[in-house]
């Protein structure tokens, strides 16, 4: 089998990851803080060495305020729901996203629209499939309490100008959530030098560790639990036990319990440890240039063949690794069938819960084919895919 | 208990009685699918006094079904009505002394042990195990899923299947795991093998004909399923020495009637499901699984565990022909179908799999695919 679907998430998974997670589960699967014996302690020892880790990695400014989460989705639940929810009552706060959004974020926005929580500005992309910081400030009110963008289009894979719009909304005093599914672990995220307030990132993608880990930065400029006399408090999106401080009768006011309730998928993160470490071992800048030097031979072979037509930018610099297009005369689900039954080669077609991307770029509702490769990935891998496509088309 | 007056003439039978009549009456059967085998089932089993029938089908009835499908009339298709329920309410007119439980639902691994073991019915019959398993499937899955769920509980099943000219029926009196069922104890002939030990595997998608591509004649199905109406009459009123051993095989337009012996197929194999008492179909390990795919209107069809070998589009191509434009190449198959006036595409990879495009829903995909692919 020929993985191209790390988009999705990352296969196979760093070395270790899996004698890592098997390991903890074998022999260290306390449930962390909970109890006081040193099982619990050492399960608690391994989840802040993580927290640490992560936050170098992103630059933060205090692990505290890395929050584990179940996946990306969770994080930016939790960070749209406890910014909205912070706002004074009888206010109806102003939120700006961008047409490429994945549903993990469209999805909770345009619900809490719906309810009248928010107002709601989907700002546009060009034909690239760039977002003009200039365009999200223009979108900017008095009343915007949050930007909520991806860094990188799960469908383009181009990627957005986050330090030019994490200063514009600095600058506005706007929080600046920043969704980097696909960018974590494979191109520079700097919560200081972006100017990021909340970052949600996956833990199986391009930091290869297993699914069912995620996290979410909260920075210090978030309403938080010590915020009582502030305009509100960025609350829990969900409450529960939290291993310590039993005592108070609603959440304990403490990064990172604070967002944290309930037992934590120490598993996972076991294995995500051992994804970060290998990640660590890689300037990201190499990883990423495979990448890309992989998607920049997909798109060479696929240009000038009128059959194929590649969404968003041709130049392979400005993208992750993800490259989506459509096939003349033929849907995107056959086509990854066909890949899939024929070919043995998986990739990924459709919508990529992302909607309204597919319909800023005409490919609604049909969708198209997303090739994702990834840190293991090869040039082989991906002329096998060419010729296949080729196959099917002639 | 209602009056016996009504069952005269079939309580006048050898080793039927006033007896037989009351177990008749005590009796609740499962009727797996309700198109042309299932409605003439529910039709002579509400006639002869069976208390309980269970009848499921995920289907709606179509014109095309009339010619066959004896309960059923245009006022039905006209109305939309599901076939479990129009088969209860034609029933409720037949025999009212006979509890109908109707189920419109897909029958699958999830569901197949809760219809058995009285999970849908209601009032007296509630939470009651079912007697008997009549089948009166389209497709393999199910019978296999019918067929675990019978040896696993110790039901008796009767198989029966009809396409084209062609027929055959058979029933399975399991072997149980403590050996002590009725059949298998003191004078009984004893148990039968299970259709698993039989077929071991279903055809590979495509393979077999469908009603919908072969067609079918009427008399074929109602005289199969006739036949699985005595089978079950005998097995209720506790005739079980008179339960055929044998296999019914008939071709009405070859004109052959025969009758396999397939006795020692338990003896000589080493069945997953009867001798290994391994449910696979019941575990949800072998069958179809359905995923609705983001964006189209549309359905991925897949099976679970691969037939191996590849299909052929020749073959289907021409068969599926007479409903709509087909193209074929090496990667796939596409047919554009109108299935009781509604369009389908319906996309066909080597390895069996399908797209159903036309729908969100999966049951309907699933009726598509055993129509017009048969698995």
């Amino acid at each position: 089998m020929i993985y191209l679907d790390n988009a999705a998430t990352s296969f196979p998974k760093a070395p270790g990851v899996g004698e890592a997670t098997a390991a903890f589960i074998a022999n260290d699967a306390a449930n962390p803080g909970r109890a006081g014996h040193r099982m619990a302690v050492a399960a608690e020892q391994a989840l802040d060495a993580l927290r640490l880790k992560l936050t170098r990695l992103f630059n933060g400014a205090s692990h505290e305020r890395m929050v584990f989460t179940l996946n990306t989705t969770d994080a930016l639940n939790i960070a749209i729901k406890g910014v909205v929810g912070a706002q004074p009552a009888g206010v109806v706060p102003h939120v700006v996203t961008t047409v490429l959004e994945h549903n993990s974020v469209s999805r909770p926005l345009q619900a809490l629209a719906d309810q009248g929580a928010i107002t709601l500005t989907r700002v546009d992309c060009d034909d690239a499939g760039f977002v003009a910081p200039a365009d999200i400030g223009a979108a900017l009110t008095d009343a915007t309490v949050l930007v909520a963008m991806t860094h990188a289009s799960n469908v383009t894979g181009t990627i957005q100008d986050a330090a030019a719009v994490g200063t514009l909304c600095r600058d506005r005093d706007v929080l600046f959530l920043l969704d980097a599914a696909q960018t974590a672990g494979v191109v520079t995220v700097d919560i200081e030098a972006m100017k990021i307030d909340l970052l949600a990132f996956p833990g199986h993608k391009s930091l290869l560790g297993p699914t069912g880990t995620g996290a979410l930065y909260v920075g210090e400029r978030c309403p938080g639990p010590g915020d009582a006399a502030a305009a509100g408090r960025f609350a829990p999106f969900r409450e529960g036990g939290t291993g310590g401080d039993s005592s108070t009768p609603t959440q304990p006011a403490l990064f990172p319990y604070y967002l944290e309730g309930g037992t934590p998928n120490t598993v996972g993160l076991a294995g995500l440890a051992a994804g970060v470490d290998h990640v660590l071992a890689t300037p990201l800048a190499e990883v990423l240039a495979h990448e890309q030097a992989l998607c920049a031979r997909l798109i060479d072979a696929l240009s000038g063949d009128d059959r194929f037509r590649v969404l968003g930018t041709s130049d392979p610099a400005r993208r992750v690794g993800t490259v989506s297009f459509t096939v003349a005369g033929f849907d995107a689900p056959d086509v990854g069938s066909i890949l899939d039954d024929s070919f043995e080669i998986a990739v990924r077609p459709g919508l990529h819960c992302s909607p309204y991307a597919h319909q800023r770029f005409g490919t609604f509702p049909d969708g198209a084919v997303r090739v994702s490769p990834g840190a293991f990935s090869t040039a082989n891998e991906i002329d096998q895919l060419v010729d296949a496509l080729r196959a099917i088309v002639e | 208990m209602p009056g016996l007056d009504r069952y005269h003439r079939q309580m006048l039978l050898p080793g039927f009685g006033e007896e037989g009549q009351k177990k008749l009456l005590g009796s609740s059967a499962l009727i797996v699918g309700c198109g042309a085998l299932g409605t003439v089932i529910a039709n002579m089993l509400a006639r002869a006094g069976v208390g309980h029938l269970i009848i499921v089908d995920r289907d709606f009835i179509e014109m095309t079904n009339l010619q066959r499908q004896v309960l059923f009339d245009e006022s039905d298709v006209a109305n939309a009505i599901p076939k479990a329920q129009a088969a209860k309410n034609k029933i409720a007119g037949i025999n009212s002394d006979v509890t109908v439980t109707a189920v419109v639902e897909d029958v699958n691994h999830t569901n197949m042990e809760k219809l058995a073991l009285g999970g849908y019915s209601q009032g007296q019959w509630a939470g009651k195990p079912v007697d008997v398993i009549v089948d009166g499937v389209d497709n393999f899955e199910t019978r296999y899923l019918a067929n675990d769920c019978a040896v696993k509980h110790g039901v008796p099943y009767v198989y029966g299947g009809a396409v084209g000219t062609v027929g055959a029926s058979y029933a399975v009196l399991p072997h149980t795991e403590k050996g002590d069922a009725a059949w298998e104890a003191g004078e009984a002939s004893g148990a039968t093998p299970c259709l698993r030990c039989i077929f071991e595997q279903a055809p590979p998608p495509g393979l077999n004909p469908t009603c919908d591509t072969a067609g079918v004649i009427g008399p074929a199905v109602s005289i199969v399923s006739n036949y699985q109406v005595a089978e079950t009459l005998k097995i209720l009123t506790g005739n079980l020495d008179r339960v055929s051993p044998t296999m019914l095989n008939l071709d009405l337009w070859g004109n052959t009637f025969r009758q396999f012996k397939v006795a020692k197929a338990y003896d000589v194999g080493d069945c997953r499901c009867c001798k290994h008492r391994e449910f696979e179909f019941l575990d949800g390990k072998f069958g179809s699984s359905t995923t609705t795919l983001c964006g189209r209107n549309a359905v991925q069809i897949t099976n679970k565990e691969a037939a191996g070998g590849k299909l052929d589009f020749t073959e289907i191509g021409q068969r599926l022909e007479a409903h709509g434009t087909v193209k074929v190449n090496k990667f796939m198959l596409r047919a554009d179908i109108t299935d009781n006036g509604e369009p389908y595409e319906l996309t066909l990879f080597t390895d069996g799999r399908a797209i159903v495009k036309g729908t969100k829903h999966a049951n309907v995909a699933k009726g598509v695919y055993a129509k017009y692919v048969g698995a």
